[in-house]
């Protein structure tokens, strides 16, 4: 059981460098130092720690512009992180796309995207290209539960099942669609029913364990792996603070926060260490180490140069326009 | 030299791409059995079989997103919308992903795909199915817009736009897959570069500017000019973003007058816009304003005196050119 | 450690904040998220919750407070720690939160400014016309070459829309060139307009048919300028000149010597029964006659605004055609100008028209004295059909009676 703690230790780890980060993006951004949306992930980290933990380096992953955690998970420096929140240079997106657009190409992490629905078919798309190649990744798609409605949904899960592509749809369903819950937009409860209407299997499960988390996804992504297809996986969760900094949350009660706050992630992971024995040293440890990197990346951020101007012209295309400073000229 | 038709073009630029790379593929509705709604595609599936000529079920915002997120990761994928008219539901994979990606990544991800199909009316078939899309597509940084009018130039753009690194709007006239022309040898690779217009007639008294199908009404009005004595200088730009501003302000310098010929709508679009760029940068060259012979503004009718009346003619033309030179 | 706490921002938006309620006393633990007041912002009331774990050891500012963003708001720390120097910093706006954390970090350093935007690819400014009164319409081309050729555009005429000079137009159009010593420029050719066409047809055709003589005397112009420095005196702002004061006289004494008041109509007289007195106002293209009518009746003011509004709408074009018929003497005052006095050309079918001179200062003769006066010429246009000699005098002699002696056009 020695490795089996070392790796919860490390899931651990990396879920409260995910939480730190997110809190102090939050101060940074009470503080105007960050501007525009930012969706906090914070109470649905044991998902993206425990997907990555299913996954290889190789495999790309897609997901929302709620999408700090899994760039972090995927193993983006807090730096490159939080300078792309601060708008600068050093920033994972070169201070061009922000919280919403997080990039980490060698990590395989292929974005957050700011449209709901729009990027299923982009994941499904890499799976193509996976299947095209015979390349042997996994692509893994995360969205929510609001996507489920929209067109971009059924169109992407329609050919990823018609294609037998190898890509895991995992619907993070933190029960808030912004502020409506899944009671006044969907007719089912479980939306893993969906999946049958695109041929593919379906699993659904709570996501508070890590554990848990990535024996599930795990099991999917053998699946596709074996070319057997796609599957749609509804994971249980919930978000902790409103969509964006600037939603009070007022649909919900406090009372409901605090009762879901007792299946913290964190909670229940630290608990589990202290199961199996781990001290408050090690514990006290690993904390230390976090606040220090994420203490750092914050002061990273606050002195790293801004966003440069030319690198703003230069990236509208991939080729050398003769003038590049628009075709709009 | 050899005459071929405008579609066989099209097919012929394809193969050859495809037999020079395998990551590219080409997917839509009816590419492959069916042999292509308009034929382009015809033959494609038997000479490189399923793998690489896809059809898609109905889903054109599916497998437009397919394509994107597949050229993200290194494919080169031919995207063929049945028309352009159904890119519209597709919108947001072109705009929002397709055009944003390099940019958005920091320049770290690439999106080289091609979008292509019909553009424009093709007759009676009324307002849902005759757009001509090139404002909608034009305004977006990040794409090229291509619109070939001849046969040389839709095989020659076509080999560009697959090679290119960015994503590609590339827009086929409806009425043109029939059209025939001279396109160089199979043995003489022709790859015409984006961006590059095309003088098509020189003159000395007025300049025509067009692209796609009102291309040929303006060759059509400036030979009927030049039997009454006035040449006019025709200018296909072949390329509405980015566009050739050079070729068209040189030509404009040259003869002092301009018009313009387009089947969008006159609202803005690359009309409009190549009309900002000539007054800025041939200003004091001017003897006249600059006139736009566009589609009528109006959604396309069905009937067909009606539809004659709304698309740009050869007569309209005649008549901007008369007025511009004072004639 | 402890550390100021400042308002946070808390909407993308938000400029100021109403601090509605605290929901953690000083002294209570608090937790990271945990709630500490709320907050009404520009789009919602908002949770303030803690960015940091400790005790909130100080509660800067109460409820109800309207705050900008970062403004000091409270002091949290461990239990028990010294916070006298906060408050201190706090006391001594204007304290920055979080001092305490940002004491150590790295400042940032000031952003470079930012490299010139680029400039849109823009056109040499055109010149503007040199010094032409009215604008010449000519195409952008036919600009630059007129600028490059020395061609004035006011002497081409154009043959485009609305009159636009047109390439076409240049074709055989001399360069004018640079005015050098020896080179001599001929006249500029200026189109006439239909008004001073028919200003020019009028006025020969008066001057060749009508006889005229002229009449001139020199009145005593003191009591004119005393009379009207008091009225203009209960005026309030308002008030009126010299030559409103010589259409009253003029129409008085055309009441008192009617024989003036005629035309010639071809084979009989006309004798006015009404005094419409019209008054020259000069314009850009000429010189417009609109008539006061029975200016005999009406008041010095009220005479004065009506030419005040005539000649205004005179410059602007807006007189309707029947307020310049059918006048039946004429004024034309180049007093302002200084000129001394002048022999106008009669505005037919009138028989006579008043030429008024400038009113100067003179030396005059006052019992027996030379002293300083005020002098003002007047010059009788008369018809010879119509006005003879003896009539001519007697209206300036009814007319002179009134200017020196202003009070007498009351009775």
């Amino acid at each position: 059981m020695a490795s089996g703690r070392d790796e919860l230790l490390a899931h651990y780890e990396k879920m409260f460098e995910i939480r730190r980060f997110e809190e102090e993006a939050a101060r940074a951004y009470a503080q105007s130092k960050i501007g525009g949306f930012l969706h906090l992930y914070i109470g649905q980290e044991a998902i993206a720690v425990g997907t990555n933990a299913a996954l290889t380096d190789d495999d790309y992953v897609f997901q929302t512009y709620r999408d700090h955690g899994i760039a972090l998970a995927r193993g983006m420096s807090p730096n490159a992180a939080m300078a792309e929140l601060f708008g600068k240079d050093a920033g994972c997106s070169r201070g061009l796309g922000g919280s919403m657009h997080f990039f980490d190409v060698e990590n395989n992490f292929l974005g957050g995207w700011g449209i709901v629905g729009g990027h299923l078919a982009l994941a499904a798309g890499a799976a193509f290209k996976s299947k095209y190649t015979e390349d042997g990744r996994v692509t893994v798609c995360f969205f929510g539960e609001g996507s489920t409605n929209i067109g971009g949904f059924h169109e992407a899960l329609s050919l990823a099942g018609l294609w037998k592509l190898p890509i895991v749809f995992i619907c993070e369903n933190n029960q808030y669609a912004m502020g409506t819950p899944m009671s006044r937009t969907s007719p089912l409860d479980d939306l893993t029913l969906k999946a049958q209407g695109y041929g593919m299997q379906g699993d659904r499960f709570q996501g508070y364990d890590v554990r848990t988390v990535q024996e599930r996804v795990g099991l999917a992504v053998k699946r596709a792996r074996r070319g057997e297809g796609p599957t749609f996986i509804e994971v249980e969760t919930y978000r902790f603070r409103g969509h964006s900094m600037s939603d009070p949350a007022k649909y919900r009660s406090r009372a409901e926060l605090e009762e879901r706050k007792k299946k913290d992630p964190l909670v229940i992971a630290r608990d589990l260490l202290k199961e199996a024995g781990v001290g408050d040293e090690q514990m006290d440890e690993i904390e230390e180490r976090v606040e220090a990197a994420i203490d750092a990346c914050v002061k990273f951020a606050a002195a790293a140069e801004p966003a440069k101007e030319e690198v703003m012209w230069d990236t509208v295309y991939a080729t050398d326009l003769s003038t590049k400073r628009g075709a709009g000229r | 030299m050899r005459e071929l038709r405008y579609r066989e073009a099209l097919r012929e630029a394809m193969i050859e791409e495809m037999d020079r790379d395998d990551r590219i593929f080409l997917m839509g509705e009816e590419v492959g059995h069916y042999q292509g709604a308009y034929k382009v595609s015809e033959g494609l599936l038997a000479q490189f079989g399923e793998k690489r000529v896809i059809d898609t079920p109905i889903a054109e915002a599916g497998f437009a997103g397919v394509g994107v997120g597949a050229a993200m990761v290194g494919l080169r994928p031919i995207i063929e919308f049945m028309t352009w008219n159904f890119s519209f539901v597709a919108f947001d994979q072109i705009i929002s992903n397709a055009a944003k990606i390099h940019q958005m990544s920091g320049g770290r991800l690439k999106v080289p795909v091609v979008f292509r199909g019909p553009n424009g009316a093709a007759k009676q078939v009324a307002s849902q199915h005759s757009h001509s899309v090139d404002p909608f597509y034009t305004n977006i940084p990040g794409l090229y817009v291509v619109m070939p009018a001849t046969p040389r130039d839709a095989k020659g753009l076509l080999k560009a736009a697959i090679r290119c690194e960015d994503p590609v709007v590339f827009l086929e006239g409806e009425t043109l897959y029939n059209v025939k022309g001279d396109v160089p040898d199979a043995d003489e690779e022709e790859v015409i570069p984006l961006g590059k217009g095309r003088i098509a007639r020189e003159g000395s008294d007025c300049t025509i500017i067009a692209w796609g199908r009102p291309y040929y009404t303006a060759m059509a009005a400036a030979e009927q000019l030049a039997a009454e004595g006035t040449e006019c200088e025709v200018v296909d730009p072949r390329t509405l973003r980015p566009l050739d501003t050079d070729l068209m302000i040189e030509s404009v310098r040259k003869t002092n007058r301009c018009v313009l010929v387009h089947e969008h709508w006159p609202y803005g679009g690359p009309g409009a816009e190549i009309v900002d760029r000539i007054q800025r940068e041939a200003f004091d060259h001017l003897d006249a304003p600059i006139l736009r012979v566009p589609a009528l503004d109006v959604p396309m009718p069905y009937a067909t005196n009606l539809e004659e009346l709304v698309l740009p003619t050869t007569q309209r033309v005649v008549d901007a050119v008369k007025r511009v030179t004072y004639a | 450690m402890a550390k100021i706490i400042g308002l946070p921002k808390l909407s993308p938006t938000m400029e100021e904040g109403v601090l509605l309620e605290w929901t953690k006393n000083e002294g209570d633990a608090v937790e990271i998220d945990d709630l500490l007041a709320e907050v009404e912002t520009d789009k919602a009331t908002m949770e303030f919750r803690s960015f940091d774990r400790g005790v909130l050891l100080k509660i800067l500012v109460p409820a109800g407070e309207s705050l900008a963003p970062d403004t000091p708001v409270a002091i949290i720390g461990d239990a028990g720690e010294d916070i006298s120097e906060l408050l201190a910093q706090v006391a001594s706006a204007p304290a920055k939160p979080e001092a305490a954390a940002e004491a150590s970090s790295p400042a940032a350093p000031a952003s470079p400014a930012p490299a010139a935007a680029p400039a849109p690819a823009s056109t040499a400014a055109v010149a503007p016309e040199a010094t032409s009164g009215e604008r010449v319409f000519a195409s952008p081309l036919v600009r630059r070459l007129a600028r490059e050729r020395n061609i004035d555009l006011r002497t081409v005429s154009g043959s485009g829309p609305r009159g636009r000079v047109i390439k076409r137009d240049l074709e055989g159009v001399q360069v004018a060139p640079a005015r050098s010593a020896g080179a001599r420029p001929g006249p500029r050719v200026v189109k006439a307009s239909p008004t001073r066409k028919t200003i020019a047809r009028r006025l020969t055709e008066s001057k060749q048919t009508v006889p005229h003589f002229y009449l001139t005397i020199d009145v005593n112009a003191a009591p004119l300028v005393e009379a009207r420095r008091m009225m203009n005196s209960t005026l309030d702002g308002d008030k009126v000149s010299f030559n409103d004061l010589v259409i009253k006289a003029s129409a008085l004494a055309l009441r008192a010597v009617p024989a003036a008041n005629a035309s010639w109509m071809g084979d009989a007289i006309h004798f006015h029964q009404v005094v419409d007195i019209s008054v020259a106002v000069a314009i850009d293209e000429g010189l417009l006659t609109p008539v006061v009518r029975d200016a005999d009746l009406k008041g010095v003011l009220a005479i004065s605004h009506e030419v005040r509004d005539l000649a205004a709408r005179a410059r602007n074009k807006k007189l309707r055609p029947e307020e310049m018929q059918n006048g039946t003497f004429s004024i034309s005052n180049l007093g302002m100008f200084g000129v001394q006095e002048f022999a106008a050309v009669i505005n037919p079918p009138e028989g006579a028209l008043l030429a008024v001179g400038a009113l100067r200062d003179d030396v005059v003769v006052v019992d027996g004295q030379l002293t300083a006066g005020k002098r003002m010429k007047v010059t009788l246009s008369c018809d010879h059909r119509v006005v003879d000699g003896a009539v001519g005098a007697q209206w300036l002699q009814a007319l002179q009676k009134y200017l020196e002696a202003p009070a007498s056009m009351l009775l």
